[in-house]
């Protein structure tokens, strides 16, 4: 038996149309069993990474090993053992749910029989029996996706990718993928490699969670680990317009060269080990630039504060790039 | 787990098949040109046989050859928009997920297409043997014209795929089938050779492979088994289906993985 084990060391690839470099030297390994999410935003790189270790696209350098095999040169071996729901949905609309996953598991080399059963095994995972003989064309977005994922089960694969598996879902449709997600990493043992724009998503489904922005990971680490990366505490301010953020923040910089900032038009959030102390420091420094927050608060982070902060630096440091 | 190349082959076939069924009009348009061809060029220019290059032979058996090849390669056109609209939709990635071969992945639209045309030339020979047809070498022979029907869509499908494997574009995919005028028409569409009379048409009816498909169906259709007449459109379906299954496995190879 082969472990559901994902090895991806040194991968870039960079699209020859318009030379874009997608993605930078990624490099992570997950575990069997394992429940891992790249987390990023828009064009970070993480749907490139998906279709590389799925076999879709050869990377430009770097090696990567899915199921103990190189998908450079068995990707046959490694799609057996895989299971991928990709951004968009992967159906042929003018077939029904029962059909589609027929033939899903007539291509994995299931009998008629063995795939009449799987498939009614299955279409009652995803709650689809109902709607079972009707043309998939006519399925509603939350069905479609069901379909999809109902789809990336039929060989009971050891690793399950998912790109955006919840993007445009309703909650009630989001909160079922999340918890078959759930089950399948729970029960099954399934290892689950999950994108997602949504910092939540990450952080109730995964053990583990990198951040990739611009294509490079620039975090790793369980939820905790990545919330107390970020410093102890969290002093927001908000200011009445964004000349004052602006103002405050060039006293910060000069000040107090050690913290840790971001400033989001009137906001602007500072980085510190203790916070209420700090706090002081700050009033008194805003008090003699004649500066006043309209509300400060001290917070303890939370998921999306590292997302902001990692984001908004990667953000500054290219803005370097490009100015200087 | 996985199949062997002829079981992925049968799948996928069989899905194609079911899907084309599914859009009727996909197919029924154009079997009604073609049989429209067959009815009103029969009718409007029957006359024209009386003429000694036609030595005697009836018009019905010297038109039908182009409404069986248009039809031909306007069914063989679909394979490429089967797969445009595979990819266009997600299915074709999905299907590359999966262990199936490569090959069978693009045969599947490939063979559906076939089957279809397959149809389609049976019903425009029955419409013909209504109208009247009779053919000099029996049923033999109407089962070479179905074969050179099949022959010629496949070397289209090949190219039409390939198309639609290179662009993965349907409004280019859908350009691509322009070829189908020129191919056609510039040949011995509606007189034989001999009739043509501008210099630049002669040229293009020389060069165009249909011209030779024609010679073929008519030889078997009109003159009886001869063999050179007969083996001109074997060979240009052999060299055209070299070039463009050649061509839509290159695009495939690209498309499919990888780059």
């Amino acid at each position: 038996m082969v472990k559901g084990t994902i090895y991806v060391e040194h991968l870039s690839k960079t699209f020859k149309k318009g030379n874009v470099q997608a993605v930078k030297d990624v490099s992570f390994a997950v575990e069997e069993g394992e429940f891992f999410a790249f987390l990023g935003p828009n064009g970070a790189g993480k749907s490139t990474t998906v279709q590389i270790v799925t076999t879709l696209i050869s990377p430009s350098a770097g090696k990567v090993y899915v199921a103990e095999q190189d998908v450079l040169t068995n990707p046959k071996e490694v799609r057996e053992h895989i299971g991928v729901a990709l951004q968009e949905t992967g159906i042929d609309p003018s077939l029904t749910g029962r059909e589609m996953l027929h033939l899903q598991c007539r291509i994995f080399g299931f009998t008629n029989q063995q795939a009449k059963s799987r498939t009614n095994e299955l279409l009652e995972v995803v709650q689809l029996s109902q709607a079972a003989d009707r043309i998939c064309g006519n399925y509603s977005g939350g069905m479609r996706r069901r379909l999809d994922l109902a789809l990336t089960l039929v060989n009971k694969p050891k690793i399950l990718f998912l790109d955006e598996p919840t993007t445009g879902l309703d909650p009630s449709n989001r909160k079922s993928i999340w918890d078959y997600l759930e089950r399948l990493n729970k029960e099954e043992g399934t290892t689950i490699f999950l994108t997602t724009q949504y910092l939540e998503e990450a952080d109730t489904l995964a053990d583990r969670i990198s951040i990739i922005d611009d294509g490079e990971i620039v975090a790793t680490g369980t939820p905790q680990e990545l919330k107390a990366q970020i410093g102890n505490d969290i002093i927001a301010m908000t200011f009445e317009n964004e000349g004052e953020a602006e103002k405050a923040e060039a006293a910060i910089t000069q000040h107090m060269p050690d913290a840790d900032y971001v400033k989001n038009t009137t906001e602007l959030n500072i980085y510190v080990q203790d916070g209420a102390k700090r706090l002081m420091e700050i009033v008194r420094l805003l008090d003699q630039q004649d500066l006043a927050a309209q509300t400060i608060n001290v917070n303890t982070p939370t998921l999306d504060d590292i997302f902001l902060k990692i984001t908004a630096e990667g953000e500054r440091k290219r803005g370097e790039v490009e100015h200087g | 787990m996985g199949n062997g190349l002829l079981k992925d082959i049968w799948v996928l076939s069989k899905r194609s098949v079911l899907t084309t069924l599914r859009s009727p009009f996909s197919f029924i348009p154009n079997l009604l040109i073609s049989t429209f061809f067959l009815l009103v060029y029969d009718s409007g220019l029957s006359g024209i046989s009386q003429l000694p290059a036609f030595e005697g032979a009836n018009y019905l058996a010297f038109i039908l050859p182009v409404s069986v090849v248009s039809a031909a390669i306007g069914g063989a056109g679909g394979a490429g928009q089967g797969i445009v609209k595979d990819i266009e939709n997600g299915f074709f990635s999905r299907l590359l997920l999966t262990p199936a071969s490569r090959l069978s992945i693009v045969l599947g639209p490939i063979i559906a297409g076939m089957l279809q045309l397959f149809v389609q030339t049976i019903l425009i020979l029955i419409v013909a043997f209504l109208m009247g047809l009779e053919v000099a070498t029996g049923f033999l022979g109407v089962l070479v014209v179905l074969l050179l029907a099949v022959g010629w869509g496949l070397a289209f499908a090949g190219y039409s795929a390939g198309i639609a494997l290179k662009t993965k574009n349907a409004q280019a995919a859908q350009a691509g089938t322009l070829i189908f005028f020129p191919l056609i028409f510039l040949s011995t569409t509606f007189v034989p050779y001999e009739l043509i009379e501008s210099s630049w048409l002669k040229v293009a009816a020389t060069i165009n492979p249909t011209t030779y498909i024609f010679e073929s169906m008519r030889t078997v259709l009109i003159d009886g088994w001869k063999f050179w007449g007969i083996a001109k459109g074997i060979i240009a379906i052999t060299i055209a289906c070299a070039i463009t299954i050649t061509f839509a496995a290159v695009s495939a190879k690209k498309a499919v993985s990888r780059g």
